[in-house]
């Protein structure tokens, strides 16, 4: 099931290229885009609720890429992962801190329970820094990035036995 | 709210350009007594303004303190609604803590969080930021646009682009813009802009824009460390700058930029964003957690993302490092 951004995503895309129609189908869901006189109309079928799926549905970009994010590819991530397992995902591109500064101890580590609101690692792009939350409560299990690596829009970052 | 009544009676001595306004037409104009406008007159004294009371005429704004408070920058402004609420403190810890739970508490867009002195400023990774009291602009202002998470990090050049207009209006001297938004005159950097988000995983709440600008420093006011990379507007300029002015004309072009973001994208502010930039075209040095990367800055993308030509010829996306121009 795409996300609202997802959509929004691609109503900008399409409106900025010299697309007129866009369809994107998969399983039980549809979304229709259509220049009517320079408006986008959308329509989506009715969606059946999944299960959080593994990892975002990859968005087939058209043309144009303007300021889309990259989604990131399919992680087939570390041999049998545990499905029931939370993954805390980056909701941007940019550099994964799990300290405030290199001095610091890291946010959380393995082990470690967090709250909801816990703060689990930064992400930063063009010196903007945006403190992850883990937006579930449970264990740390995994932290499947390093220090200062570079992560995609979507891609996971731990992996939260939930409570 | 006083503060803002404050701000009013000012601006009205302001407007009235040397005429004199007897406490009479100020307390029937704002609909208090004449009593209660002699104490605002009296607090406001207390802040460093001057009166000049002609006899049985009424009074003439003679000087203004060479603050920041929200009286100072409310009589300059000139926005549709960045500043209407400005919060004021001759010291704080950091403007930008401060503004973190001003936006949790849901302060609205465009609320300025500003001092003369910050006691613990920081910069990128908690670097410490000098903030000599006095001398500089040290403030954080909340920004509210409806975006996603990932569309944030270009609102940092955004700003870049708003602060570098601001500051040619007022001191005359255009700084040039490193990647991705150190304001820079001859090489050496005036302002450092901080940006941080509060945002749920597809919705951006607040974007605190933390701002440190060197304004009025003298060249010892510097700390031996960084007194070769570190200049002032004043230093530049030569000319003593009134900060509260400053601070008005960057909320102007803040709020103009950031509506012109939310609207058009970030493809007309990228343009402006090149032209002042002192980093495409250059050899540098990118230095991140990991890497250092050496080559030449052809560019940024859509997205404001720096683009590295390496020697071997292949394109680096660079999303975060500290840029230095290589010799």
């Amino acid at each position: 099931m795409l996300k609202i951004q997802e959509i929004r995503e691609i109503i900008k895309l399409v409106d900025s290229s010299s697309i007129d129609e866009f369809v994107y189908e998969v399983a039980d869901t549809k979304v229709k885009l259509k220049k009517h006189s320079g408006v986008a109309v959308v329509t989506e079928a009715p969606v059946v609720k999944v299960a959080p799926v593994a990892a975002p549905a990859p968005v087939a970009a058209p043309a144009a890429p303007v300021a889309a994010p990259a989604v990131a590819e399919a992680v087939q991530a570390a041999p049998a992962v545990d499905a029931s397992l939370y993954k805390i995902t980056s909701p941007m591109v940019g550099t994964f801190y799990q300290a405030p500064n290199p001095e610091s101890p890291a946010f959380v580590k393995v082990g470690d329970k967090v709250g909801e609101e816990a703060v689990v690692c930064i992400v930063e792009a063009m010196k903007l820094f945006n403190e992850i939350e883990a937006e579930v409560s449970g264990e740390i299990v995994e932290i499947l990035v390093k220090d200062g690596d570079l992560v995609e829009y979507g891609q996971p970052l731990f992996l939260v036995k939930e409570n | 709210m006083k503060a803002t009544l404050k701000n009013e009676i000012i601006k009205r001595l302001v407007e009235a350009n040397g005429e004199p306004i007897s406490g009479q037409q100020l307390a029937d104009e704002f609909g208090i007594s004449r009593t209660a406008i002699w104490k605002h007159m009296k607090q406001l004294q207390e802040k460093g303004y001057a009166f000049e009371t002609v006899k049985k005429r009424g009074y003439v704004l003679t000087a203004t303190p060479d603050t920041v408070d929200d009286a100072n920058i409310s009589m300059a402004l000139e926005t549709e609604n960045f500043g209407s609420r400005i919060i004021y403190e001759q010291s704080m810890t950091s403007t930008q803590a401060i503004a973190h739970n001003k936006a949790q508490e849901g302060a609205p867009e465009g609320t300025v969080i500003i001092c003369e002195e910050q006691t613990a400023g920081r910069g990128r990774m908690m670097r410490e930021w000098k903030s000599m009291k006095g001398k500089g602009i040290w403030m954080s202002v909340i920004l509210r646009p409806e975006i996603a998470p990932y569309e944030a990090p270009q609102f940092t050049l955004v700003a870049a682009v708003a602060l570098t207009k601001a500051i040619a209006d007022i001191s005359g001297v255009q700084p040039e813009i490193k990647w991705p938004n150190d304001l820079l005159i001859e090489g050496k950097k005036c302002t450092g802009i901080l940006t941080e988000l509060q945002a749920d995983p597809d919705r951006v709440n607040a974007i605190i824009m933390g701002m440190g600008i060197n304004v009025n420093h003298q060249p010892n006011d510097f700390e031996e460390e960084i007194k070769d990379i570190a200049t002032s507007l004043k230093i530049a300029s030569g000319k003593h700058i009134d900060r509260a002015t400053l601070v008005a004309k960057i909320l102007y072009y803040l709020e103009i930029y950031s509506a012109q973001y939310v609207k058009e994208g970030f493809e007309p502010i990228k343009s402006q964003w090149e032209s002042y930039s002192c980093t495409i075209g250059n050899r540098i040095r990118a230095t991140t957690l990991q890497d250092v990367f050496i080559g030449k800055a052809i560019g940024i993308t859509n997205d404001g993302v720096l683009q590295l030509q390496l020697d071997d010829g292949t394109i680096k996306g660079i999303y975060s490092a500290d840029i230095s121009l290589e010799k």
